[in-house]
């Protein structure tokens, strides 16, 4: 079954996500020491299928996390490539990375950002769901059926950083159930 | 006599929540705008002694709409609501003159504070 949502919801779930990622940007911003820019969110309705064609592995990094509770699914983080070097600088790792300090980087931002996005967006709709520890994923391995959700909703943000190649996604994909469970949450926001 | 008051704010969502924020008791004739354009027609127009202002809106956004207040030395109140949480953010708006900012998800009794702090209730 294709989901759609009304004109409401969207602009609902875009302004939580928008909120949320606020947060996410200023966990990190605290961090490097550097200003980061948001775009605004994106909310699509995918295939997974369709959904692995956007990702783009020439491009990025990719790292995935679950999360459990009254809504589940998973974050998937995408980490530009090009600007690993210059954020594990501004993080103080030993410059170049090697292997094992650029996964520990990857996995350390992934965490903050998919961390604070999810809790910012959670605790907005008053929705307990609890992350777990993330990890590096090939998305080229990765077959579309492994998905646990076919079509579903994706919440995704960018964060890009002043003056430097990086950039970042977070992509929340939520599992059928947890789609009702939000819907309806957000139809008593928009109703009090 | 209501004080004329604006929020801008592009999300339908956030606008309400500034709306449900507002004490109960406070005199005020109410204008919504959508973007930064809405916003500063709203201002000409008398509509915003008070002015809630958000800064990622399109058209012109919210960092515009206080540059060209300033250039046009408006008097009115500007109070921000950011989801833009960073310090950065925060020191550039109070240098284009707005009075407060606040961030999002907003506080009806943050706001309360804040609108008794500036004499407005």
């Amino acid at each position: 079954m294709m989901l759609s949502l009304s004109e409401m919801q969207r602009d609902a779930l875009q302004e939580l996500m928008n909120i949320a990622m606020g947060q996410a940007a200023n966990a990190l911003a605290k961090l490097i020491d550097a200003k980061i820019t948001l775009s605004i969110p994106k909310i699509l309705v995918v295939s997974t299928a369709e959904f692995q064609d956007m990702l783009q592995p020439d491009h990025y990094w990719f790292t995935r996390q679950s999360f459990m509770g009254q809504v589940k699914g998973e974050v998937l983080t995408l980490l530009a490539k090009a600007g690993t070097e210059t954020i594990g600088e501004l993080l103080d790792y030993p410059i170049p990375l090697d292997n094992a300090s650029q996964e520990e980087l990857l996995l350390e931002l992934a965490n903050i950002l998919a961390g604070a996005c999810l809790n910012g967006f959670a605790s907005q709709l008053d929705l307990k769901s609890k992350l777990s520890m993330p990890t590096m994923f090939n998305v080229q391995l990765r077959q579309a059926e492994s998905y646990r959700w076919h079509n579903t909703l994706l919440l995704e943000v960018e964060f890009e950083l002043e003056a430097t190649p990086f950039d970042s996604r977070i992509v929340i994909c939520l599992e059928g159930h947890s789609v009702a469970t939000l819907l309806e949450r957000l139809d008593q926001l928009l109703e009090d | 006599m209501p004080i004329p008051v604006t929020i801008a704010d592009d999300s339908l969502l956030s606008r309400k929540t500034v709306r449900k924020a507002l004490p109960a008791e406070w005199d005020i004739s109410l204008t919504e705008a959508c973007n930064g354009k809405e916003a500063l027609a709203a201002v000409a127009a008398g509509k915003a002694e008070v002015l809630f202002l958000d800064l990622t809106m399109p058209e012109l956004d919210g960092f515009d709409v206080l540059r060209q207040l300033q250039q046009h030395h408006a008097k009115s109140v500007v109070i921000v609501i950011s989801a833009d949480i960073q310090p950065e953010a925060k020191k550039l708006v109070e240098s284009l003159g707005a009075f407060r900012f606040l961030h999002k998800p907003l506080q009806a009794d943050q706001l309360r504070q804040v609108l008794s702090e500036l004499g407005l209730i």
